[in-house]
């Protein structure tokens, strides 16, 4: 962050008010305030000391830090609060009607971001105008949500009917939720009884769901970062087989959807696509459903299992 | 060792904002040290180094939300200043439940200069008096809710801003089924996300209609043009609609199947009718809309079509093309 220069000079303007209305301020509680590290905030306070409020020169901001309290020797009137710049308005505003609109949030949470809203929006002016031309849709199970959240709250075990698509059936299971989550959909990781693992549920193939009476305990397990997971949900290994698929111009969407190693294009328009996945089955279904689009070139296994599918289904339809 | 920027550009803030007449380009360059670096022996002495820096900075401190008045003096020559009343922020008085909302909120920016502008606001509304919440977020009073919005897409940035400032676009883009990309020329109204990917609402110039745009199929760069928007835009930009119809979620038609008990769990979810047919398997009516025909390809053997005949025989051609191999 204090790498970037933008960022930086807008934090700082907003230390220079903060610091006015609070003599001998707490590095470690101004720190805390902005959502930096105390280091980035001791490098922003040897920055403010070489800066001025006059033309004229000399006039600098008299601040200084003995690393645990902050004193502003001379405050200005210069540090007034700031209004909101279009980027900032649009940010917060667009980021906090998106989980406001989220099916399954309480209401008080929900009661809470409409009110700061409201008031943001008059506060920004102007400034809120673009925030309408950027929208986010979080799509949610609200009633599956609203047991998920209940159940991390108040530290409960869930039992679950969960469909899977790559083997098309509904599976039973218990698992103690550890996180719920939306990226563009909404999601709870938990640790499932059933494969003594951790995974990962989309909500809306949550069937159904009902919280139970036991204590909910995960083992102690780090948590991904999921700017990693919304690239891709399923977690791929080094050592999962290896899946060669080439598609046509109307198959390149499965670069999009699918998290892969590589897409060499190919002279027709087309891609070759080299992923790997856990679970080779789960890819029948994308071979089917590409038809003259795509086919699995290795391992020959999966293409004849796909092949094989076609020809019993067509045989309902008397081929 | 050249003066940090962010130094540069806090001076000329306090300037413009600490001034009450309008300062000219020579005052301000004589205040403030990095200026008179940038004029100085090492850039050859001419002023083309300073004016640049000069104007990318004003711009800079513009996107920072600074309002930065141009005042032409009675001798002719350009004085700037930022006047207090119009840069202050509005009283806004915001309780310790709102303020841990917009800090949830906040987090949901990945892509850096939106979550920089998030943080940034924040920062501003503590200065203002905002609340700190005493604990992060805590699931006991609150949603236990980790929202995230994914922008991966270089075309993002150059768009959302092209969007908010009006200016006409050009960038090549790849239908989905199509093997070349293709230039548009577009007027971006209105960015969307949904289910996790963006899309582009604006008006298509060579098509002289409106046109939606999925920000993963442009190709390149993302160029802006000079000009105004030669459309008018719209009071209210549809995206989703038009996206909804893309994945087959406005269905005016119903289509009947046979399904193998057990099996298809999402048809069964959507079904307008389920009955028993005997021998393992159900009769299901289901909505039919674009993209069908694929879908139900995917149960392979545990799928048949009865009706439409149109459906059947596309069902039927898409099967025939994989029993190929």
């Amino acid at each position: 962050m204090a790498g970037n220069a933008i960022d930086q000079t807008r934090r700082m303007l907003s230390l220079v008010t903060y610091l006015r209305e609070r003599p001998g301020a707490r590095v470690a509680d101004v720190a805390r305030a902005f959502g930096i590290s105390e280091d980035e905030l001791i490098s922003d306070l040897d920055v403010l000391p070489l800066c001025g409020t006059s033309f004229r020169g000399g006039d600098l901001l008299d601040i200084d830090t003995d690393g645990d309290r902050i004193w502003w020797h001379n405050p200005d009137d210069v540090a007034e609060p700031l209004r909101l710049a279009a980027d900032e308005a649009t940010a917060l505003l667009v980021a906090a009607r998106a989980v406001a609109t989220l099916p399954g949030l309480r209401e008080s949470d929900r009661d809470a971001l409409l009110r700061a809203t409201a008031k943001l929006e008059a506060a920004a002016g102007e400034a809120a105008g673009a925030s309408a031309r950027l929208s986010v849709t979080f799509e949610s199970e609200g009633g599956v949500f609203a047991d998920v959240d209940r159940a991390i709250s108040e530290r409960r075990r869930l039992w679950l009917r969960y469909y899977s698509p790559a083997r098309d059936e509904i599976t039973e299971r218990e698992v103690d939720p550890i996180r719920l989550f939306a990226v563009g959909r909404t999601y709870m990781e938990a640790w499932c009884r059933l494969s003594e693992a951790r995974r990962t549920f989309r909500l809306d193939r949550v069937v159904e769901i009902k919280l139970l009476d036991e204590a909910s305990d995960p083992p102690r397990i780090e948590l991904r970062d999921l700017s990693d997971l919304s690239t891709g949900l399923v977690q791929t290994g080094a050592e999962d087989p290896e899946v060669v698929i080439e598609v046509a111009p109307g198959g390149r969407w499965v670069a999009e959807y699918y998290p892969h190693d590589s897409a060499e294009e190919l002279p027709d328009g087309g891609l070759r696509i080299t992923l790997r996945t856990p679970d080779p089955g789960s890819l029948r279904r994308l071979a089917l459903r590409l038809g003259r689009d795509g086919r699995i070139v290795s391992p020959r296994g999966l293409a004849d299992s796909a092949r094989d599918a076609a020809q019993r289904a067509l045989a309902a339809y008397g081929e | 060792m050249a003066i940090a920027k962010a130094e540069r550009l806090m001076n000329l803030a306090l300037c413009l904002l600490g001034t009450r007449r309008p300062l000219t380009k020579r005052e301000l360059r004589g205040s403030i040290e990095a200026y008179l670096e940038a004029g100085g022996a090492a850039s050859g002495g001419n002023d083309d180094a300073f004016n640049r820096m000069f104007e990318r900075d004003k711009d800079d401190l513009r996107e920072l939300g600074l309002v930065i008045e141009t005042v032409e003096g009675i001798d002719g020559e350009i004085g700037y200043l930022a006047r207090r009343d119009s840069n202050r922020l509005p009283p806004i008085t915001l309780d310790a439940e709102e303020a841990a909302a917009l800090g949830l909120a906040a987090k949901v920016w990945q892509q850096a200069r939106l979550a920089g502008a998030a943080s940034g606001a924040l920062q501003k509304l503590r200065a203002a008096g905002m609340p700190v919440a005493e604990d992060p977020y805590d699931t006991q009073a609150h949603s236990a809710l980790e929202p995230h919005i994914p922008v991966h897409e270089a075309a993002f940035e150059p768009l959302m801003l092209a969007c908010r400032d009006r200016r006409p676009v050009v960038f090549d883009y790849r239908k989905a089924n199509a093997a070349r990309p293709e230039p548009r020329q577009v007027e971006p109204w209105a960015l969307e996300c949904w289910r996790g990917q963006w899309y582009l609402a604006g008006w298509d110039r060579e098509r002289a209609a409106e046109r939606v745009f999925r920000l993963s199929r442009i190709c390149g760069r993302v160029r802006l043009r000079t000009g105004a928007f030669t459309a008018e835009v719209p009071d209210h930009v549809t995206v989703r609609e038009t996206v909804e119809r893309w994945s087959g979620e406005t269905a005016t038609r119903t289509a009947r199947i046979r399904l193998r008990s057990g099996h298809g769990y999402p048809l069964r979810a959507k079904a307008l009718s389920t009955t028993g047919a005997g021998d393992g398997w159900d009769e299901l009516e289901i909505p039919y809309g674009h993209g069908l025909d694929a879908w139900l390809v995917e149960f392979g053997p545990d799928v048949v079509v009865l009706a439409p005949d149109e459906l059947r025989a596309d069902v039927v051609d898409r099967l025939r093309a994989v029993a190929k191999g």
